[in-house]
């Protein structure tokens, strides 16, 4: 194996529609890699989160108390978010309303917001992974077939055509596809691993807001009753 | 669980994909080369010629022989100026002895002076150191050939220098003959055979060009005859000088003629010496074809057999009959691996009837009827 056949040698040479293939590769491969650490931590982070906060939740805690130590509304996550936009809802309602139904409706409202900003945030860039797993064996497939066409076009310039003229311009061609193969699949990859770790964490949200709904229901009803009374 | 860390920021994981590229990109440059060796040494397949030393040996011949004709013409336009200017001299110093005789017998006398002179310094030069003698001799002897005899003078140096020239050219012809050792005067006589013809069509052209330089000389030695005539017309009065110049005349005729000759023995030299240096060009031209033919031929035909060595090269050299079928193949140089000799080998023969030989022409087939070829696998251009 000599030196004009090893993998930088052949990129180097390539054609420049082949060389801008390759670029476009590169960079959606690098980005997609972005993705995949950035979503990894968040979702390692926010089931660390979630564990803590059910912890806390379900260890008989006035629920008062808690919605007085968790932080402002915009640096809550996940169950947390949920728990402080559902419960603030109901004590701004508690003043203002009797009906329990009415209080309960704004509630499930307002948890509904904030876990569809959840999911939102959790899902976030997730497309994109979905668009570089898809789009780039595609693209890569384009760079190798216009590579191809362009050494066939020399072959017919060439007196004679052996399998070493051949043999380079074909490597170089297939670069672009190995490139896009090496892109798409740990997109693929971790955009199932992701998005399934985003969903299951979106269900236990939602869980939890229906456990939460439910608790404050029971709460409305021993409240109310003793009003109705 | 009071405050909570910031969102993920997208530094770190922009590092991390960088240095995972990057560390991929380097594992790729680094272990593939190593990876390869293995499996394109085997498919790809170079065999070149090696020796073609007849063809080189003929250019370099049509070289030598192109500097000796150009150095021979030189020494013979030389030998026939002088020849001329002696002849001219002469008549000249026939003339002026016809004019004036009386002067000539005291210039004779003075001239006699001036020898003895030149004599008597010669000697006393020859006393002293050989550098000044050489100088004062040299300077004596010009005037002296000023006074009388520059002709003679000059036709002896010529002379001397065509006995060098002869030397030198000897000494070539040994070297070349020692040279052509081999099989060299049969290729001169196809060389010539073939020539034959061209230097027909060139004789023809030649014939013409000759006719036109006798013209041209004819119509010198007019000019030479009047300038006589006038001369002639002068010493009317003494028929000495009549007779002289007659008799002058005649020598120049001779000298004429002797010029002519050489110049035609030049000629024909000259027209060889082109014919063999257009042989040895068309020749070679033919022969890089028939190399590369038969090196695509050996190529396609060679299957190199499993776990050779890195640079293992064999030479086979190859005998070829008159119409390209194989006499013999026979390892020149072994690779040490009896396998890839054997291969190498067996590609020749499988290549074997080398049917392109036929079209070269006839002086070259004998030359390319025998040759080398280098093997060597894993050699991608």
């Amino acid at each position: 194996m000599n030196d004009s056949m090893s993998i930088p040698h052949l990129i180097m040479n390539a054609s420049g529609v082949v060389q801008m293939v390759m670029l476009i590769l590169v960079i959606g491969s690098i980005l997609s890699w972005v993705v995949i650490f950035q979503r990894t931590f968040v979702m390692r982070r926010a089931r660390k989160a979630h564990r803590a906060f059910e912890d806390r939740f379900w260890s008989g805690v006035d629920l008062n108390e808690l919605y007085r130590e968790t932080p402002a509304e915009q640096e809550t996550q996940g169950a947390e978010h949920v728990f402080r936009a559902g419960f603030r809802e109901f004590n701004r309602l508690l003043a203002k309303t009797r009906s329990p139904q009415a209080i309960l409706e704004g509630v499930q409202r307002s948890m509904r917001v904030a876990w569809s900003r959840e999911e939102d945030r959790l899902n976030l860039h997730l497309v994109f992974l979905a668009t570089v797993a898809s789009a780039s064996p595609y693209i890569g497939l384009f760079g190798t077939v216009w590579g191809i066409m362009g050494s066939f076009q020399s072959l017919s310039m060439a007196q004679q055509a052996t399998l070493a003229t051949v043999a380079p311009w074909i490597a170089e061609a297939l670069i672009a596809t190995a490139m896009g193969l090496f892109a798409a699949i740990p997109a693929v990859i971790f955009y199932n691993r992701l998005s399934a770790e985003s969903g299951r964490l979106l269900g236990k949200y939602e869980d939890f807001a229906e456990e939460f709904h439910s608790i404050l229901h029971r709460n409305l009803q021993g409240r109310t009753d003793p009003g109705a009374d | 669980m009071a405050r909570h860390d910031r969102r993920v920021g997208y530094g770190l994981p922009l590092v991390l994909a960088i240095a995972l590229h990057l560390a991929i990109l380097v594992a790729s440059v680094i272990r593939f080369p190593e990876r390869e060796t293995e499996p394109p040494s085997t498919t790809i397949v170079q065999a070149t010629l090696v020796s073609t030393e007849t063809t080189t040996d003929q250019a370099q011949r049509a070289e030598e022989a192109r500097a000796r004709a150009a150095a021979r013409q030189a020494e013979e336009e030389a030998a026939a100026r002088a020849e001329e200017e002696a002849a001219r001299q002469a008549e000249a110093e026939a003339v002026e002895a016809a004019e004036e005789t009386a002067r000539q017998a005291e210039e004779a006398e003075r001239q006699r002076q001036a020898e003895a002179e030149a004599r008597e310094e010669a000697r006393r030069a020859a006393e002293e150191e050989a550098a000044r003698r050489a100088e004062q001799a040299e300077a004596e002897a010009e005037r002296r050939r000023q006074a009388e005899a520059e002709a003679e003078a000059e036709a002896e140096r010529v002379r001397q220098a065509e006995a060098e020239a002869e030397r030198v050219r000897q000494a070539e012809a040994e070297a070349e003959r020692q040279r052509q050792a081999e099989a060299e005067a049969e290729r001169v006589r196809q060389a010539e055979a073939e020539a034959e013809r061209v230097r027909q069509a060139e004789a023809e052209a030649e014939r013409v060009r000759q006719a036109e330089a006798e013209a041209e000389r004819q119509r010198q030695a007019e000019a030479e005859a009047e300038r006589q005539r006038q001369a002639e017309a002068e010493a009317e009065r003494q028929r000495q000088a009549e007779a002289e110049a007659e008799r002058q005349r005649q020598a120049e005729e001779q000298a004429r003629r002797a010029v002519e000759a050489a110049n035609q023995g030049l000629e024909r030299a000259i027209e060889g010496e082109a014919d063999n240096v257009a042989n040895a060009r068309q020749a070679s031209e033919a022969a890089n074809s028939f190399i590369n033919l038969v090196r695509r031929a050996v190529e396609q035909a060679w299957v190199i057999p499993p776990n050779v060595p890195d640079g293992a090269s064999a030479e086979v050299s190859v005998r070829l009959g008159p119409s390209g079928e194989l006499f013999a193949a026979t390892i020149g140089q072994s690779s040490g691996n009896s396998a890839f000799d054997r291969s190498a080998v067996q590609a020749v023969e499988a290549a074997a009837p080398f049917a392109e030989l036929r079209q070269l022409p006839a002086s070259a087939q004998r030359d390319y009827r025998q040759f080398n070829l280098r093997f060597r696998p894993g050699d991608i251009r």
